[in-house]
């Protein structure tokens, strides 16, 4: 007798193979492990670069060169720089220090004295600690006492005010502009590539000529949506994985100190994913139906590519100057919103209303491309042999 | 039963199907011959619903063929295609699922077809590793796997050695025995002769004979005999009246074509007057010679 048929749609079983046939893929399993791999060398990295200070080493002898000394001491813990004291017994092993490297200066009779040139930081630091003792030595002789002149040493102005507000200046900002670009690096990466694989997942079904056994039991339209959707899946999967291991790499590294504004950013950028890889995939997977052979794909996919590409290219500018014309256009237009609006929304630039808009056009033009990429796809997918025109695509389909 | 009812398709203006009807019952084989582009692929096609008709519809059972029934078809097409890469129990249990049947159900029809073809030592093989007449098997198995209602072959014999050939043959019986529809395309003629219980035969679009190999004999108009006599007038026919000459044969005998009117007892014993009669026989055109005829006229 006959089978029953169960109910379950068989685009889901499309989905699950593409998502399994190409999880255990070894070309995939590398590829990951590489971009995990140069991200965190990355980060670490950067973590290493970040945490230090500028350090220094001040050769003092004497008493009084060590009390000098440790006057520039507490004027450099104001700067921000490391100062390290090396007492000597006299000032002509503290000029031999100088000149072996030992260390980079030595306060003698009440002068900076270098090997050569100073670093700037070194030399504000000391010129600093020294024009205070002159200072103090000048009022002194006035009678005003030593805590009198102290305090009025210590005054300090206001911090500086910017009349314009700029992001990437406010300082408890951790995600600056390298990690927005590396975000726009990583979805550009993973909307081609899987893109791409889509194209040439559809070529190989044309190549092999399965795709005519599996039109004997599924809708070329269904046949695709599950092909989309199972790639689809595994792009989001590999790209939570990156994200997950940036930021847990980055918090033991301790160069992230508000985990929340990073997992945001890892969370827009996966929102943007699956946006944009819905309405690219599609269009992929039309390129992909139109030739039969895979050699032929690279050129059928030209287009596309140049659109991915100049959106990366604009998203890259995006990344660097979030508030720009060009790149506050790039993150409205559907076909570059999905690479420039995640960098501007992590670094604070877009607004709401911006954003409502981005999200509406690229929801909408992809609700337009997917049923058109169906009709297209369906009307190429048996054509085997010279590339397909698409405008004989879109007859032979109805 | 599969009906299909005026079925019409044109590709770019060039016509592939143009009202093309027949119907295959249950438990029959049919073979479907035509010429090359003669239009038997986009008939299977449309059969499939891997085609839209311009015009036309499928029938299944009494209604129009929805999405439902054509998933409980089987259907192998002439592009033989199958994931080089994919294992062969794997493959077939894909495809048994596609077509709608549960994952237990699938993994032991996949077992049971594989056994049934010979090809069961394969079956963690990828489809790439294997020789070309065990991936044609597994093709078959795909065909087969989710024990389908009805069966639509696209050449399904081109390929295979006469062993092969004799193995899908019994399937076929099977298949049909078991009340299945089957259909399917060839060339090769004198198999479709031997194999099917009935024949449709297409050109440039159209039916232009269908139904048993015997009622196509019947319908032919042409009366022919073989004969052969020894005797030393190469043309002794040639006095009849009636009696024209249809080829004459390598051996030495001929196929002589008799008018309605003229009796085969009077050419016999017009022909044992010359000589001695060492053949007699009523000529029953093969297939392909009705073949032959038919897509002349």
């Amino acid at each position: 007798m006959s089978e029953r048929g169960t109910d379950r749609g068989a685009w889901v079983l499309v989905t699950r193979r593409e998502f399994w046939v190409r999880l255990r893929d070894r070309g995939f399993l590398i590829s990951t492990a590489i971009t995990v791999t140069v991200l965190s060398v990355f980060i670490l990295a950067n973590a290493a670069v970040g945490d230090r200070r500028p350090q220094f080493r001040l050769a003092v002898a004497g008493v009084e060169g060590r009390a000098i000394g440790e006057r520039a001491v507490a004027v450099a813990g104001i700067g921000g720089v490391d100062l390290t004291l090396v007492p000597v017994e006299t000032d002509a092993r503290a000029q031999e220090i100088v000149r072996e490297g030992l260390a980079d200066g030595a306060v003698l009779a009440g002068e900076l004295v270098t090997r050569t040139k100073p670093p700037s930081q070194f030399e504000a630091v000391v010129q600093e600690a020294l024009r205070r003792d002159l200072v103090r030595a000048r009022l002194g002789a006035h009678g005003i006492t030593p805590s009198q002149i102290d305090d009025a040493l210590d005054a300090q102005p206001p911090p500086p005010r910017s009349l314009v507000a700029d992001p990437q200046d406010q300082p408890q900002r951790e995600i600056n502009s390298s990690v927005a670009l590396v975000a726009v690096i990583l979805l550009y990466g993973q909307l081609f590539g899987y893109g791409v694989w889509v194209a040439s997942g559809v070529v190989e079904e044309k190549s092999t000529r399965v795709v005519e056994v599996l039109l004997g039991a599924i809708r070329a339209r269904h046949l695709m949506a599950g092909k989309v959707i199972g790639i689809g899946l595994l792009g989001l999967l590999q790209l939570t994985f990156i994200g997950g291991t940036a930021v847990t790499i980055s918090l033991l590294a301790g160069s992230l100190k508000v985990p929340g504004e990073a997992i945001w950013t890892v969370f827009v950028a996966l929102a943007w994913f699956a946006m944009g890889f819905a309405f690219y995939a599609s269009l992929f997977a039309v390129a992909g139906s139109l030739v039969s052979r895979m050699e032929e794909l690279q050129n059928a996919i030209v287009p596309l590519n140049l659109l991915i590409l100049g959106s990366f290219f604009v998203s890259i500018a995006a990344a660097n100057d979030p508030t720009s014309p060009i790149a506050r256009i790039a993150s409205i237009v559907p076909f570059s919103a999905a690479l420039a609006m995640p960098p501007r929304i992590a670094l604070g630039a877009a607004t709401i209303p911006e954003v409502a808009l981005s999200v509406g056009l690229l929801v909408g033009a992809t609700a337009v491309a997917i049923p058109l990429a169906g009709r297209l796809y369906a009307g190429a997918i048996l054509r085997i042999g010279a590339r397909v025109k698409l405008r004989d695509a879109w007859r032979a389909s109805r | 039963m599969l009906e299909l009812i005026d079925l019409a398709r044109s590709f770019d203006g060039t016509v592939a199907l143009d009202g093309v009807s027949f119907s295959v019952a249950r438990g029959r084989i049919v073979g479907f011959v035509g010429r090359n582009g003669a239009g038997k692929t986009t008939a299977m096609r449309v059969a499939l619903g891997v085609l839209e008709a311009d015009r036309g519809e499928v029938w299944w059972k009494g209604r129009p063929a929805d999405a439902a029934a054509r998933r409980r078809f089987g259907y192998m097409p002439e592009e033989r295609g199958l994931y080089p890469k994919m294992r062969v129990h794997e493959q077939l249990v894909y495809f048994a699922r596609l077509h709608g049947l549960s994952k237990r159900r699938a993994n032991e029809r996949a077992r049971e077809v594989v056994e049934a073809l010979g090809v069961a030592d394969r079956a963690k093989d990828r489809v790439e590793a294997l020789s070309l007449g065990n991936q044609q098997r597994v093709q078959l198995a795909a065909a087969l796997v989710h024990r389908p209602e009805l069966l639509v072959l696209d050449e399904p014999f081109s390929g295979l050695d006469p062993v092969g050939a004799d193995a899908l043959a019994e399937i076929l019986r099977t298949e049909a025995a078991r009340g299945v529809p089957v259909v399917f395309s060839s060339h090769q003629l004198e198999l479709v002769e031997r194999l099917c219980d009935e024949v449709v035969l297409i050109d440039e679009g159209r039916i232009v004979a269908k139904g048993s190999i015997a009622d196509l004999r019947n319908s032919r108009r042409r009366r022919l005999f073989r004969l052969e006599v020894t005797t030393t007038d190469p043309s002794w026919w040639e006095e009849l009246p009636g009696v024209e000459l249809e080829r004459s044969l390598p051996g030495g005998g001929v196929i002589l074509e008799l008018a309605e009117a003229f009796d085969p007892q009077r050419l016999l014993d017009v022909a044992r007057s010359m000589g001695d009669v060492t053949h007699f026989s009523d000529v029953q055109p093969t297939l392909a010679e009705l073949f032959r005829e038919v897509v002349r006229a």
